[in-house]
């Protein structure tokens, strides 16, 4: 069985997060984000997912532990929103408030095609609720899908298993959230 | 996937466990605490003791058919009009929020004293994970207090059980599924009821119009998804308005107050999107509104937000 944790950082899907793993049939548990590295280890884990949450990292750039997990996982690392967006400035990008926030629907395009989007059509509907987003990309990265208002709605790290999405895959609402969430588990099965 | 069975025989399993005397459940009627009364009956059988708080916010003939359910499942239960101590309580009281705690607290002390009276330890909830997420915590925003989690008071003697928790409503359905229970494809009433479809201060007026145009909202909106014109929403209401705004009423000025209504489409109520209902059908429910409610209500408008950014109740 694949073990993903979810990583809470204070989100109001966090629990979404964990309930979409567990139904793929996933073995997880909601971690928050205060805990250290090594705990995590110790779990065993095939993966990370790091939720979204109330701090504005445009703002302030603070996400609990995030930072550690970021600089010592060997396996994936799905960032979703907030855990997206400290993704982006942890390896150097720049988060900024958005000029236009988006919240709940939107149309996601994808630019390139990936294991992550497998499956997933080229446009989509997707629910978004941020305040802030990735204005930089760091050079590390390339970015997978964009929207109208956002043009970084998710991005991949060229050497890692690292992914970060600014739309939220873990709800109803969101069409082909499940699908994304079944090929990173793909992902962290490898 | 969720399995039903398995969750109720590890649940009442547990409780029997963790409810080592007397408890007290909060009886809304609605799926989530039927669900609850039914786990812990299973658990602890004549130890329960269900009750029915009438806040006196409770929709048209609600309470009473909530005391029938009650019997019907063969609950030792208390029924109790509260409605005066809420009303008093919620006097010039505008915030959503102060309304939700005041609320909450008073749910409380009147279960505190049925507990002492009957000697009860364990307060049940049918609390499930939005409730608890919304109201926030540590690490969560605040997003509005739900009366059972962020309603309640600091100090508080008796010790909580919530069975439900970890589940959402397309969840705790199955068990309701599972478990016959009549009230499995009720929708969802928040527990302060019409005190938050009153926006700004709750008075008995205020609350008989709003309840009146529940009532025609929920009858055409059901009439019209058994007729198949349209799928029934997860959630469907009226909300007032503390606005007036002007009509014409048989060749005179009107002035009067505002409807709102209010239908989404969800399976957990975490993220919801406005339901697209027929154009008729609004306008059936807007002509009833506005005809049944002549001298307090002379405009109705439709609620086109989705969650985010909108909540699904408006407070």
């Amino acid at each position: 069985m694949v073990k993903i944790i979810v990583i809470d950082n204070g989100g109001q899907w966090t629990h979404r997060e964990w309930r979409t793993l567990r139904d793929l049939g996933v073995d997880t548990k909601i971690i928050p984000n205060t805990v250290f590295f090594q705990e995590i280890v110790d779990e065993n884990v095939d993966g990370l997912v790091l939720s979204g949450g109330a701090p504005r990292v445009g703002l302030t750039g603070e996400l609990g532990n995030c930072g550690e997990y970021l600089e010592k996982a060997v396996f994936p690392v799905l960032g979703i929103c907030a855990g997206h967006q400290y993704m982006a400035r942890f390896f150097g990008g720049e988060v900024k408030p958005s000029e236009t926030p988006e919240f709940g629907k939107v149309e996601l395009k994808i630019l390139k095609q990936d294991v992550l989007f497998e499956g997933v059509p080229e446009k989509s509907i997707v629910w978004e609720s941020h305040n802030d987003e990735v204005t930089r990309l760091p050079s590390v990265f390339e970015i997978l899908a964009e929207s109208e208002n956002c043009k970084i709605q998710a991005m991949k790290h060229r050497d890692k298993p690292f992914y970060g999405l600014q739309f939220h895959p873990e709800v109803e609402h969101t069409e082909y959230g499940e699908q994304v969430f079944r090929n990173f588990i793909k992902i962290c099965k490898r | 996937m969720f399995n039903a069975e398995k969750f109720i025989e590890e649940s009442v399993a547990k409780i029997k466990q963790e409810v080592t005397g007397k408890a007290l459940i909060a009886f809304s009627g609605g799926v989530d605490s039927t669900v609850c009364a039914a786990l812990v009956d299973k658990a602890i059988g004549e130890q329960l003791v269900a009750v029915h708080v009438d806040t006196g916010f409770m929709r048209k003939n609600e309470s009473v058919n909530v005391e029938k359910l009650m019997k019907k499942m063969n609950l030792n239960y208390r029924f109790v009009d509260a409605s005066e101590k809420f009303y008093n309580a919620l006097k010039g009281v505008e915030d959503p929020e102060e309304k939700r705690k005041i609320i909450g607290e008073k749910f409380i002390r009147i279960f505190e004293e049925i507990a002492e009276e009957e000697k009860i330890e364990f307060l049940v909830q049918g609390t499930i994970a939005p409730d608890w997420i919304e109201s926030g915590d540590k690490l969560r925003d605040n997003i509005k207090s739900h009366h059972n989690v962020g309603g309640l008071p600091e100090r508080m003697k008796l010790k909580i059980v919530e069975p439900l928790r970890d589940l959402y409503k397309d969840e705790v359905r199955k068990i309701a599924r599972a478990l016959k229970l009549p009230v499995s494809e009720r929708q969802p009433f928040p527990g302060p009821g019409l005190a938050i479809r009153v926006i700004g201060e709750v008075t008995p007026e205020r609350v008989e119009i709003v309840r009146e145009a529940c009532d025609i909202v929920e009858k055409e909106i059901e009439a019209a998804a058994e007729k198949g014109l349209m799928e029934l929403p997860w959630q469907y209401f009226a909300v007032l308005l503390p606005v007036k705004t002007v009509g014409v009423h048989g060749d005179r000025r009107a002035y009067g107050y505002v409807i709102a209504i209010r239908a989404v489409q969800s399976i957990d109520a975490m993220t919801c999107a406005f339901s697209k209902i027929p154009f008729d059908v609004i306008d059936r429910i807007s002509t009833r509104i506005t005809n049944t409610l002549k001298d307090k209500v002379n405009r109705v408008v439709y609620d086109v937000t989705n969650k985010p950014p909108g909540t699904v109740e408006w407070e």
